[in-house]
């Protein structure tokens, strides 16, 4: 396997995620990209100092690949929350316009020419940062914004592997730190949320503006 | 001394989480406050010395340490004031306190970053720390502002990474490695504009959710309706100093390029928009928290605009976000003593305060006296400097657009707080029993008149720490 068929499998989980509604599938998706980023990392970072290497394969594969889709699936169970409910966007303009970032983020890529970036990387993370964008613009469910978010901090992932394979400790632990708000702190808030006001719909969050 | 610092903040808090003695709780914030001194005077002391590898005592880091150090001793008073006030659980308090304690060191660790990863991880810090805070009186609306203060906080601080990240692209030109904000700066000149500008961009977009900047200024707008007051205080201006901080590394190194007239126009832009939409909310805004809120994304508005403005606005950019800091945070203390009398925020249930509270009417008066920049106030000097050298760079329609706007905005502030002090009409009921203590306007008074003080006649070392913080531009 090399790093650009993992790329093109990382890829092909978004277009999946764009039709996705079973919210189980969503977390499968999370895993597979987990799994996905440890293979690339692995393959990318060979070079680099073992314990930084270590570091980064421990983080995607326990972290991202397994503790994360997890804990989602334990928040799902709680809030009874199997299916995402319908967005004011249909299906097939979601899987239009993921397949345009992802059309976009190569188009984009072949038209930088700097030595010092990696445009496999740079294109595959452009169209995962705006996917998670458009994640969290189109649904209205809390727990939808947490997959999101995580998306984009996959395509932050795959972004500091493009501006440098070096990769600095620095910048991984502040994904790491990253990914432990979006997991722990949002997901003990949502199951606030879910419990207080019996739903996890944003439009129920709008108490402060009255 | 910073991992000390870190060091001790940490044991301070850890002891605090699990502590539920009044006594105790009261002898370790007082120790941390000392530590907290001990830390600003050090870090004055050694000035533009490096300090446990990723941090520097540069003079903008000693300057908001130093505001940080002050607004912790009202914040902790007013903190204490308000717990006795309530009746939460001591777990609560402990989580309160301790949070609050993680929230300074964040800060401090933000201000002296010289590395940017370092910045960034602090800044996020701050995030967590707050959001805690937030959530103290555990209620829906509480909840609520929590969730969105920590979602939108988190994918803006993401963007900022993916701007931190950016720049790395343009260093790695230069044969850097790291991202180290000195190197940077040094060799600024050679390195890739359009990879500068995305950062700036990404960067700016980012921390304007921890300035109160558009394009993400809600968030702390929200955050700020439902928090404690003293938490309100502390982060409408020290935390707020760290989203300033952040933009404000950044434009450093993008002024030492060509691409700093671009970078100019989008921060005169963002700024004048600021205004705007504090303007526009202002006008039908019916909550004093949100009022000051909103105010301060004007104040935020306003240092955008000096420092787009270059020349004498770098100068005013930092003094005005001092004193700003000042301002706010004793406009804040003084709204905690408002509720604490009405039991609400809304504008229109309070009224006829200078005969419930004669002190804090004062307090009121001279509040909104600063925030609007009347002289004596020293943000009328830092707002004079700003539309000098605007007038001077010859951007005479945004300067115009700025002053009509302001107008508006100390119409609409001077309506409300009118309306707190002598309001006794049709649906007003004056509250049955009063209860003031007057040393709780104390710090409001010392506030005031340190922005006085500092605005007026800066103590020459003031001055010289804002000319050291901004040398490095052009």
């Amino acid at each position: 396997m090399t790093t650009f068929s993992l790329l093109l499998l990382f890829e092909l989980t978004l277009i999946i995620l764009s039709f996705t509604e079973r919210v189980k599938r969503f977390l499968t998706m999370l895993m597979i990209q987990g799994v996905l980023l440890f293979g690339i990392a692995y393959l990318q970072l060979q070079h680099i100092n073992a314990l930084y290497l270590a570091f980064i394969l421990l983080e995607t594969i326990i972290i991202k690949g397994l503790l994360v889709p997890l804990f989602l699936n334990q928040m799902r169970k709680r809030n009874n929350f199997n299916r995402l409910a319908h967005s004011k966007v249909s299906t097939f303009i979601t899987v239009m316009a993921i397949s345009a970032a992802i059309v976009f983020g190569f188009l984009l890529s072949s038209n930088i020419h700097d030595d010092n970036l990696q445009t496999k990387f740079f294109a595959a993370s452009i169209a995962t940062i705006i996917t998670g964008i458009y994640f969290m613009i189109v649904h209205r469910n809390i727990f939808t914004h947490i997959i999101g978010y995580l998306i984009m901090e996959n395509g932050v992932f795959l972004f500091s592997l493009a501006v440098g394979s070096e990769m600095p400790m620095l910048v991984n632990t502040a994904i790491l730190l990253d990914i432990f708000v979006g997991v722990l702190v949002l997901g003990i808030f949502a199951n606030r949320v879910g419990d207080t006001f019996k739903n996890m719909h944003v439009d129920d969050l709008a108490q402060l503006k009255h | 001394m910073l991992i000390v610092y870190f060091l001790s903040a940490f044991a301070i808090s850890g002891t605090l989480l699990y502590l539920r003695n009044r006594a105790l709780q009261l002898f370790f914030n007082v120790l941390f406050l000392a530590v907290q001194t001990v830390l600003t005077v050090y870090a004055y002391c050694h000035l533009n010395e490096n300090d446990s590898i990723y941090f520097a005592f540069d003079s903008i880091g000693v300057i908001l340490s130093g505001v940080l150090t002050l607004l912790g001793y009202a914040t902790f008073y007013h903190s204490y004031l308000y717990l006795e006030r309530r009746s939460d659980t001591k777990r609560n308090k402990s989580i309160y306190y301790a949070a609050l304690i993680l929230l300074s060191a964040s800060m401090n660790g933000a201000y002296f970053s010289k590395h940017l990863g370092t910045f960034w991880i602090c800044v996020e810090a701050t995030t967590l720390c707050v959001s805690a805070l937030i959530y103290h009186e555990r209620t829906p609306i509480a909840l609520e502002a929590t969730w969105k203060y920590v979602f939108i906080c988190s994918v803006g601080i993401s963007i900022a990474l993916v701007g931190i990240l950016s720049i790395s692209v343009a260093v790695s030109k230069e044969g850097l490695t790291d991202l180290d904000l000195n190197s940077i700066v040094a060799h600024a000149q050679g390195m890739n504009t359009k990879w500068i500008k995305i950062a700036f961009i990404l960067v700016l977009t980012g921390f304007s959710a921890k300035m109160s900047l558009f394009p993400l200024y809600a968030v702390c707008v929200d955050a700020n309706t439902v928090a404690p007051p003293p938490i309100n205080a502390f982060i409408s201006t020290a935390l707020k100093n760290v989203g300033f901080l952040g933009i404000f590394r950044m434009y450093t190194i993008i002024a030492q390029t060509d691409a700093l007239p671009w970078a100019n126009n989008v921060l005169m832009i963002t700024g004048i928009i600021s205004i705007a939409v504090s303007a526009a909310q202002l006008l039908r805004v019916n909550h004093f928290n949100r009022m000051l809120a909103f105010s301060c994304t004007e104040h935020m508005g306003i240092v955008a605009l000096a420092l787009s403005a270059g020349g004498i606005g770098y100068y005013a950019a930092v003094l005005h976000i001092v004193l700003h800091s000042f301002a706010k945070a004793g406009f804040f203390y003084q709204i905690g003593q408002v509720y604490s009398i009405y039991n609400s925020y809304l504008i229109k249930e309070c009224g006829n305060y200078i005969k419930l509270n004669p002190l804090g009417a004062i307090v009121v008066i001279l509040a909104f006296i600063c925030v609007t920049a009347i002289p004596p106030s020293g943000l009328f000097v830092s707002e004079f400097m700003t539309f000098k050298s605007l007038f001077a760079g010859d951007h005479y329609y945004i300067a115009i657009a700025a002053l009509f706007l302001l107008t508006v905005i100390m119409f609409v502030i001077g309506k409300d707080l009118l309306r707190l002090l002598y309001y006794n009409g049709d649906g007003f009921t004056a509250p049955q029993s009063v209860k003031i203590n007057r040393l709780e306007t104390v710090s409001q008074f010392i506030f005031f008149g340190f922005i006085i003080y500092l605005g007026v006649n800066p103590p020459e070392f003031f001055s010289d720490l804002i000319r050291g913080a901004t040398a490095v531009l052009p």
